[in-house]
């Protein structure tokens, strides 16, 4: 589920110029982005695409028996909003229902959890929730972030099986030393809202921005990505008894273009295997992963089984890959939330 | 059979091609800020750095150089 008002690099040209508007975008291949208007959370995108699905495979909502809801764009500090989704929804009381507070490994975290809950029997049907309006933490004035985060929602059912379903394989991954390099350093508890941390101020490479913006060390991120992606994909193959060869689809999370096809590359994956949807919604954090599987491999996973490898890195150092045999799916598919 | 080429001009190819400019117009003394050299070009540099060179550049050490020569440095450490 995505918002219907769009960023796109025109708007972007006003404030950084066109030429380095369009050099931007060639680089991380975003052209538009989605931006949720005032007063629409995560959790409204992600209610809107879990009512959806919920009807489209005709689940009585009272048995759902887990809801996950993974964002970095909770509604408030308290309660957890997947409390809130758990009344909106119209779940039943007996529904579990907890956020997961990741960014770009949030996703993968997410089926971890969902299939550990299935694995565990404390759940037999979960719901898992990812989405976020990072556009709301960016400064528009800052070139590293502002071309290329969007909003999305997303909704994903998960369903075990009498006797299991296909072995997922997973492996996670966190390195806290890479926080200060991703981050909004104000406005929470550690370092408390005030008119300082509010005010933008011109900072590196000309980029204006406060203490509750996001700033991103798009080199840090870079560098991180090489030295962690390559071994983390190796050892998911290798952990799942499978080789490249085996694998249909690679959906990594959709930092950026540049970025993808570099690591594609370098980890010899066929170019035509590595899925890049970026180009419509830019980089939607935790959504990433599964709106590039609808946007991008919604019909091949509506008709047949499909071996996905999907890998979520970046904001933490959070990391984590998954192995996954999926589909057919019974139902797939983005839709544009009207505002 | 030619000289074989020496890590300074590689990476003068390099920058050259990051930044869009004439390789002939470049050298080791020239300035980086002086030819639009920014984040994008940062990260378009560690990427080079890996796949010419097999070298993992940090981006900290990265953010201190100034000058083409700098960048040769980090390469030939």
């Amino acid at each position: 589920m995505a918002p219907s008002a769009k960023g796109t690099v025109e708007d972007l040209a006003g404030r950084f110029g066109g030429a380095d508007a369009r050099k931007i975008a060639d680089s991380t291949g975003v052209e538009e982005r989605r931006l949720a208007p005032d007063g629409v959370c995560a959790s409204d995108l992600c209610q809107e695409a879990g009512s959806r699905l919920l009807r489209e495979l005709a689940w009585a909502p009272d048995s759902v028996d887990a809801l996950v809801f993974v964002s970095q764009t909770a509604d408030y500090a308290l309660p957890a909003t997947a409390c809130g989704l758990q009344q909106r929804l119209g779940l039943a009381p007996s529904c579990a229902a907890f956020d997961v507070s990741l960014g770009c490994s949030g996703y993968v975290y997410g089926l971890w959890l969902a299939g550990a809950l299935l694995q565990s029997r404390a759940a037999r049907r979960v719901l898992l929730l990812a989405g976020d309006t990072m556009t709301r933490l960016v400064s528009p004035f800052d070139r590293a972030t502002a071309p290329l985060f969007g909003d999305a929602g997303t909704a994903t059912a998960i369903e075990g099986l009498p006797g299991g379903g296909p072995s997922w394989t997973f492996v996670l991954g966190t390195d806290g030393a890479g926080q200060a390099h991703l981050i909004v350093p104000a406005g929470r508890f550690r370092q408390a809202s005030s008119e300082a941390t509010r005010n933008r101020t011109e900072r590196e490479g000309g980029n204006r921005r406060s203490d509750e913006d996001l700033f991103m060390d798009g080199a840090e991120v870079f560098a991180f990505t090489l030295r962690e992606v390559p071994p983390l994909v190796a050892s998911v193959l290798e952990q799942s008894g499978k080789t490249a060869a085996d694998i249909d689809y690679v959906v990594f999370h959709q930092a950026n273009q540049f970025m993808l096809r570099f690591l594609a590359k370098k980890i010899a994956l066929p170019k035509e295997k590595v899925v890049l949807g970026l180009k419509q919604f830019g980089n939607t954090t935790c959504a990433s992963i599964p709106l590039a599987m609808a946007t991008e491999l919604d019909a091949r996973l509506m008709s047949g089984p499909a071996t996905l490898l999907l890998a979520g890195f970046g904001v933490g150092w959070s990391w984590a890959a998954a192995v996954v045999e999926c589909g057919p799916l019974s139902s797939i598919g983005c839709t544009v939330m009207e505002s | 059979m030619g000289e074989p080429v020496g890590i300074i001009d590689q990476v003068l190819e390099v920058v050259a091609e990051i930044v869009e400019v004439d390789r002939a117009g470049l050298t080791e003394a020239t300035v980086l800020a002086e030819i639009g050299w920014d984040s994008l070009a940062a990260v378009s540099f560690i990427a080079a750095a890996d796949e010419r060179f097999g070298k993992a550049v940090a981006p900290k050490r990265l953010a201190t150089c100034v000058t083409v020569a700098d960048l040769a440095a980090i390469i030939q450490q």
